[in-house]
């Protein structure tokens, strides 16, 4: 039936062509919106995944709501009015047990990578300029191998904080505030602590003020500077696949006191704009899948009924209801194919182009600077699905009503 | 063997109005019969009964010793592929498809489009439109069309060959053409021609004649006992 089906389509080749259009407008649109925000999503969970921990193991601390104490105080069964209810945090600062974790960690195949830190709220002193920033202490090499910290180094390197020696790395914008150059000493203190001389002795530059705002120095360092030696607030693990990031924390958190996070718990806010992105791209292509869907109904509901002398012919010539049923449908899914077809190839060029279209100023974190867009088969192998799909859907009903006409009332009406 | 029907009725619709009443009629292999009679008679009811592309309200219908009637979907389709030839009033040509394509579609259902192209070829050439071969049905003439429509009807080398007022749109030059047609394929091939037409002069042209009036046989003239009483008094 297809040789009858594709002369149909021939011989009204305008309404054929704008059908046609349709999908294919449908099908590029899917794969262009789909690349846009897929490739957006994707540059952001690397950005996610990489510049920081995928896993945060942290002392955990909680604050006290006002009947948290009330089951140790008086009991399970009381109730209790507290005139002054209890508040603050509950909890420790440091990580309970470090070589518990690193024993875990050690044997856990799928780990990659992970770093003990201690971070602490500092202040740095330059001159009369005070600056209050973020100061971690590390072990530069397995730092480096967590986060991408290391290839955002525009002078120095990152493993120049060595062991100890007060050595320390900056982040771009901080030195800025500060009005520091390389290798001159700031005065750091933490607390009520004694201030101590860190000599600057490298630069990183991430392109995110939030990142560029921290300085880094030994592990040891920082956790003499804090009076808190041996101890550290957190470990960050990075693992082989960031996507089982967050099932680790879960079933992580069971087996120690620390608070477990996954990347993607940290970041629910940015994970919820993508919902919405998604959300968004599947109401708008649903849309002009229906559009074009729709279209196909409508031209193959046309042509059924101006085709009716032509059904009932090949009825009295012996073709059966599938084959007047195929005759019609086919033309709508070859419609569907040729549209999509062309709409794939559309938007894979659309999307080359969306790509060299530059979006911000290039950054170590973003080196191009280009939008990115995903090309990934999978969204071609959807974008095709979907139109093949409403198409078929839009052509399965005109189609069926052509196989449930009888060759008879046709004829007997002189057509 | 032939077509043979017993006990036909037909009722349409609701209220039911009764348009075929009991008829019994043997067709025999090779004969050329016309059915003739007023406009509304039922003539063309029962040819699509016989011809299975309508069904009856009671009777039996047998067409080459098989009861079409309860024969199964399938196979009533090839019967009616490999079997039986139609043509009517209107030449039911498809506009998209030229002259010998419109002349192959029997053929193409089981894929012998290729095998019957020299058939084809043949028929076209007998009715004298092999030079417009490659012509789409708005191109021809309505004479043309009607032949090319009876070509289609012969491509499978049909046993049986249903005809509803074949020559009704054609003037009398083209309607003489058509009527020859039909009774070579009785005469010449041995096929089974039913043939409808209000026309005497035509209906005069087949060996056996069949008049149908108020759904009723008034007249064969090659079995007078099938006549109803009461209609022979009249
Ligand atoms: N689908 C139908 N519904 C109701 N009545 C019908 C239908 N088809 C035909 N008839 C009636 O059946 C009678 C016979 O019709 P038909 O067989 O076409 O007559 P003929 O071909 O002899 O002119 C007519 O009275 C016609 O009105
Ligand atoms: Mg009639």
């Amino acid at each position: 039936m297809i040789f009858l089906a594709i002369r149909y389509l021939m011989e009204r080749k305008r309404q054929t062509i704008l059908t046609l259009l349709g999908v294919f407008f449908g099908t590029m649109a899917y794969v262009s919106v789909s690349g846009f925000f897929m490739g957006f999503q994707g540059f952001m969970v690397q950005q996610l995944v990489n510049n920081a921990p995928q896993i945060h193991i942290e002392a955990r601390q909680d604050y006290l709501f006002s009947h948290t104490l009330d089951e140790s105080f008086f009991g399970k069964e009381a109730i209790a009015l507290w005139v002054s209810p209890p508040a603050g945090v509950e909890g420790y600062m440091e990580v309970q047990s470090p070589q518990s974790w690193y024993k875990r960690l050690d044997a856990d195949s799928r780990v990659e990578a992970y770093s003990p830190t201690l971070s602490t709220a500092a202040l740095f002193t330059s001159g009369k300029i005070s600056v209050a920033a973020n100061m971690i202490g590390c072990h530069p090499e397995q730092h480096s191998k967590v986060t991408t910290i290391a290839d955002y180094m525009i002078v120095g390197k990152f493993t120049d904080i060595g062991v100890g020696g007060n050595r320390l790395i900056m982040g771009d914008e901080l030195m800025k505030r500060l009005g520091l150059g390389m290798n001159q000493t700031v005065m750091v203190s933490v607390g009520t602590n004694r201030a101590v001389p860190f000599k600057v002795v490298g630069r990183f530059y991430s392109g995110s003020r939030g990142l560029d705002l921290q300085s880094f120095a030994s592990l040891d360092d920082v956790q003499r500077v804090n009076q808190t030696p041996k101890q550290i607030n957190e470990i960050g693990v990075r693992i082989k696949d960031y996507t089982e990031a967050t099932a680790f924390a879960r079933s992580w958190s069971k087996l120690a006191p620390e608070r477990v996070e996954s990347w993607a718990d940290q970041n629910v806010n940015i994970l919820s704009v993508f919902a919405i992105q998604n959300a968004l791209k599947i109401s708008m292509v649903l849309t002009v899948l229906i559009v074009a869907g729709f279209g196909i109904y409508n031209i193959l509901n046309m042509t059924v009924t101006q085709k009716r002398q032509d059904i009932a012919i090949l009825r009295a010539l012996g073709y059966d209801t599938f084959d007047v049923v195929m005759l019609f449908f086919s033309q709508g899914l070859i419609v569907g194919v040729v549209g999509a077809f062309f709409g794939l190839i559309a938007g894979y060029l659309f999307c080359l182009w969306l790509q060299t279209i530059p979006f911000m100023n290039a950054s170590p974190s973003n080196p191009q600077g280009h939008l990115h867009i995903a090309i990934t088969v999978s969204i071609y192998i959807q974008g095709l699905a979907l139109a093949l799909l409403s198409a078929s859907i839009a052509s399965i009903l005109p189609a069926r009503a052509a196989g449930k006409m009888t060759p008879i009332d046709i004829i007997r009406q002189g057509g | 063997m032939g077509i043979i029907a017993s006990h036909v009725g037909k009722e349409f619709g609701e209220p039911s109005v009764r348009v075929l009443t009991d008829i019994s009629l043997e067709i025999k292999d090779g004969e050329f019969v016309s059915l003739a009679g007023r406009s509304g008679a039922g003539k063309s009811t029962l040819l699509y009964i016989l011809s299975s592309l309508d069904n009856a309200t009671e009777g039996q219908i047998e067409i080459s010793g098989k009861d079409i009637t309860k024969m199964p979907d399938e196979e009533l389709y090839r019967f009616r592929n490999q079997q039986m030839g139609f043509v009517f009033q209107f030449h039911y040509l498809i506009a998209e498809l030229t002259a010998i394509q419109n002349v192959l579609m029997p053929a193409r259902k089981y894929n012998e489009e290729i095998k019957r192209q020299a058939r084809a070829e043949m028929l076209l050439d007998q009715f004298g439109l092999l030079n417009k071969k490659d012509r789409y049905p708005r191109q021809l003439s309505g004479g043309e069309q009607q032949r090319l429509a009876i070509a289609r009807s012969l491509i499978m080398e049909p046993k049986y060959l249903f005809a509803d007022e074949p020559t009704g749109a054609l003037d009398t030059v083209n309607a003489e053409t058509v009527m020859n047609i039909l009774r070579d394929c009785s005469v010449k091939d041995g096929m089974t021609v039913l043939m409808v037409t209000h026309d005497p002069d035509f209906a005069a042209m087949a060996p056996r004649q069949i008049r149908l009036a108020d759904g009723e046989i008034v007249f064969d003239n090659q079995n007078p006992a099938a006549l109803k009483p009461e209609v022979k008094k009249t």
